[in-house]
């Protein structure tokens, strides 16, 4: 094989496909935005039902659903549920979760996060993990109420997704999945 | 020693092609890839004759297909396109047919009327060899049926732990449960649950999760030759296991990993590390001796995770040594050198590396300036690939048209080593060679190449143990400790030493200039193995923070703008050693062959 045939990595230059007059005058785009505008400030009720007086109104959640905060589930010996395969790193879109898997100290189980931690301010709530989830494991709560002084602290570990669950584990009891280990 | 797959016609003996040179080399592979086809050639003045038997043509479902002579008919298949589900057969192994999965129909003459019709048996294709006119075909139902039913057998006690499986995502339990399986199992009794074994110093076995392709063990007999694993028990509850006492502890047990077709073997290096799907793959060249093995470097968030033979015929085949497979640990090294320190007075101060061109020139040329023309020198190190080999040796000799290149010290180890052990006199499946070095050859085509004051290492050194230089540019780049007391002496004696190493060592401490370099995972280029084949390997993960890539900084010394691009520093080297016009590239194995 001749010497420059292997893995050429020359750089191809795309250009940006140019604007016509209409799209460059900007003119009905403005007037669009401005028609959404106008119609949202003069509909009283369409306001009147939105808005809600927070935090001396409360919504009323529907917990088995709402996406909230997340919490790593105890299995029936009190150990985290999580058996580190790694699914919910590989759908999360955000890439917010970090998984750190070893053999685990348990004779029925293989596997275990030694850590877990997922960055609640890069996370979406889009609820992939949930579902990848195999042994359901990690869910998200009805809690949203977010709060923390700085970015480190909005990186909940392992400890404290375990404590999320305590606190709402009466609130929205865990499911009763099929595989509960491996 | 079988052909290359790509090869048309008969296999060529690889061993006997060493010695037609180099351009023979080159020609025999256009006259047997079909792009040239005359039957007598001429070289280097002697008279060679090919003579190519006509490829046999089989008729797989239907389609009329040319295939190499004398390999079985799933080879044939696989290397064709065609997606056919196997266990236990492996180009590299002998053939034991047990996993029924590749049966297929085949026409065969009635025993009666010699009427030619599809026989109402199906025959293992990896035990049918190839012969004209044979006609199989794999997409009928009752081949179908069949890969069913195996699918199904082979999942009877697997215990589906996918998800806490380190094979899961490059697993043939999982490919072919998904193209060729059933989704549900007919099996209500609970399923066997066998022990999990830690069987060697490297090697974990599942045994739940086997399949019994028996790989494992026909490699340890047949290529390492060692033989620590075999099968007991029969039936439903046959085993892989070792012998009581004796662990599986040969030098090439790494391989017996990547042969397991499912998650029964495992790499206690790697097990629990990462998902493999997050593997990110470079085609790479072991460092770990002249052998240059073909590799993939798998890796992630710049970290390197594993590495993993790469198919490469007539060089080491399937197969690595775990000496090559584990070591690359000190890539990761907390000592590792990260900054460019210049001595200016009594204190090394770190500098930025826009500083390094201009340095570099004043010192040397400085050197020269004062003590006259050949006071420079310039020590190459054989873990340097060509390119930057050249780049440096073309840099030092602009500045000093005299300097002396010499190649710095190839680490021995022991003796050769080849596999099977107790061959009886076979040729080597495998070898590990003493030298631990991956580009000697490399940087003595370039010594030779440029030519002038290159003398040997020890005259070198003696030389240089006398103060005989102003100025030398040290390279290291060597895995372990490589400073002996006679290379430390030179350096002590010479006036301006510039040192690229990876690692901090005696010579870096006393050292003017120190630019810390890159491990070979960082770096692309190529090596020349002991061969002398011209192998290219591409950079996995970037060198850590306040390195720069050695070809980067090298490029800008030789007074070229841009990045450093392997293949196009390979274009200029080749005007001046047309050797580096023409690179041995592993060819790509068949798309569905595992």
């Amino acid at each position: 094989m001749p010497a420059s045939d292997w893995k050429k990595t020359d750089v191809m230059n795309v250009d940006q496909p140019t604007l016509t007059t209409a799209e460059r005058l900007y003119l009905p785009q403005i007037f669009g935005g401005f028609k959404t505008t106008l119609r949202h400030m003069f509909s009283v009720h369409v306001r009147n039902k939105k808005v809600i007086q927070y935090p001396e109104q409360r919504r009323q959640l529907r917990k088995e659903i709402y996406r909230g905060v997340h919490r790593l589930n105890r299995d029936d010996q009190g150990r985290v549920a999580c058996v580190a395969c790694f699914m919910c790193e590989t759908a999360c879109p955000a890439h917010c979760i970090h998984i750190v898997g070893e053999e685990s100290p348990w004779q029925d189980r293989e596997k275990y996060p030694v850590q877990f931690d997922i960055d609640e301010l890069r996370c979406i709530y889009c609820g992939m993990c949930e579902e990848a989830c195999p042994v359901d494991a990690i869910e998200l709560t009805p809690e949203f109420h977010l709060v923390g002084r700085s970015r480190e602290e909005m990186i909940f570990d392992k400890e404290k997704l375990l404590m999320v669950y305590d606190r709402t584990k009466d609130e929205k009891p865990r499911k009763n999945p099929r595989i509960t280990g491996y | 020693m079988e052909g290359h797959p790509n090869w048309r016609g008969q296999p060529i003996d690889w061993q006997g092609l060493t010695d037609v040179g180099r351009g023979g080399h080159r020609f025999v592979r256009r006259v047997a890839s079909g792009r040239m086809s005359p039957i007598e050639v001429r070289i280097d003045g002697k008279d060679f004759a090919f003579r190519l038997t006509p490829m046999p043509k089989i008729i797989i479902d239907g389609k009329e297909i040319e295939c190499r002579d004398k390999i079985p008919v799933l080879q044939a298949a696989l290397e064709a396109g065609w997606d056919v589900p196997h266990y236990c057969y492996h180009p590299g192994l002998s053939v034991v047919a047990s996993c029924r999965l590749c049966l297929m129909e085949m026409k065969m003459p009635h025993p009666q009327t010699k009427e030619m019709g599809w026989a109402p048996k199906l025959f293992p294709s990896c035990q049918t060899p190839v012969r004209d006119g044979l006609e199989v075909r794999f997409a009928s139902d009752k081949v179908v049926e069949n890969q069913k039913e195996c699918m199904e057998y082979f999942l009877l006690n697997h215990p589906l732990d996918c998800p806490v499986c380190d094979q899961a995502g490059e697993c043939y339990l999982q490919d072919y449960s998904l193209k060729f399986g059933e989704a549900t199992s007919q099996m209500v009794e609970p399923k066997n649950k066998n022990p999990k074994k830690d069987i060697g110093s490297r090697t974990l076995l599942y045994s739940d999760r086997c399949v019994m392709c028996s790989r494992c063990v026909r490699f340890c007999d047949e290529v390492a030759g060692t033989g620590e694993l075999g099968i007991i028990n029969r039936g439903s509850r046959a085993e892989i296991d070792i012998f009581p006492g004796v662990p599986l502890e040969n030098e090439l047990q790494g391989n017996v990993v990547d042969v397991c077709p499912v998650g029964s073997l495992l790499d206690k290096d790697f097990l629990m590390d990462q998902r493999v799907w997050f593997l990110k793959s470079a085609d790479s060249v072991c460092n770990g001796c002249a052998t240059g093995c073909a590799i993939h470097v798998d890796h992630n968030k710049n970290q390197v995770w594993r590495l993993k033979p790469r198919f490469n015929p007539g060089v080491n085949d399937w197969w690595m040594c775990d000496e090559g497979r584990f070591d690359f640990k000190y890539v990761e090294d907390p000592n590792r050198l990260t900054r460019l320190t210049v001595r200016r007075g009594v204190e090394a101060q770190p500098a930025d590396w826009s500083a390094l061109d201009e340095v570099a020139r004043l010192r040397l040329g400085g050197v020269v300036e004062q003590k006259g023309a050949g006071s420079i020198a310039c020590m190459l190190s054989p873990f340097m690939s060509c390119e930057e080999a050249w780049l440096l040796a073309t840099f030092v000799r602009s500045v000093d048209a005299k300097a002396t290149l010499v190649m710095g010290p190839v680490p021995y180890e022991g003796e050769d080593r080849h596999f099977p052990v107790n061959g009886n006199g076979k040729p080597p499946k495998f070898t590990i060679l003493k030298e631990k070095a991956p580009n000697r050859r490399g940087i003595e085509m370039i010594l030779e190449a440029l030519g002038g004051e290159t003398p040997k290492l020890e005259d070198f050194l003696a030389k240089a143990g006398k103060g005989a230089y102003g100025a030398i540019w040290f390279v290291g780049g060597y895995p372990k400790a490589w400073v002996t007391k006679e290379i430390a002496a030179a350096g002590e004696k010479t006036g301006v030493t510039l040192v690229q190493d990876i690692l901090p060592s005696k010579l870096t401490e006393g050292a003017d200039v120190v630019i810390p370099s890159c491990a070979w995972v960082e770096r692309s280029g190529c090596f020349v193995n002991h061969q002398g084949k011209i192998q290219p390997f591409e950079a996995a993960i970037k060198p850590p923070d306040g390195c720069h890539r050695d070809g980067n900084y090298l490029l800008q010394l030789t007074g070229e703008s841009g990045l450093y691009n392997a293949a196009r520093v390979r274009d200029r080297m080749s005007a001046s050693i047309p050797a580096f016009g023409e690179l041995h590239v592993a060819p790509e194995p068949p798309a569905h062959a595992h």
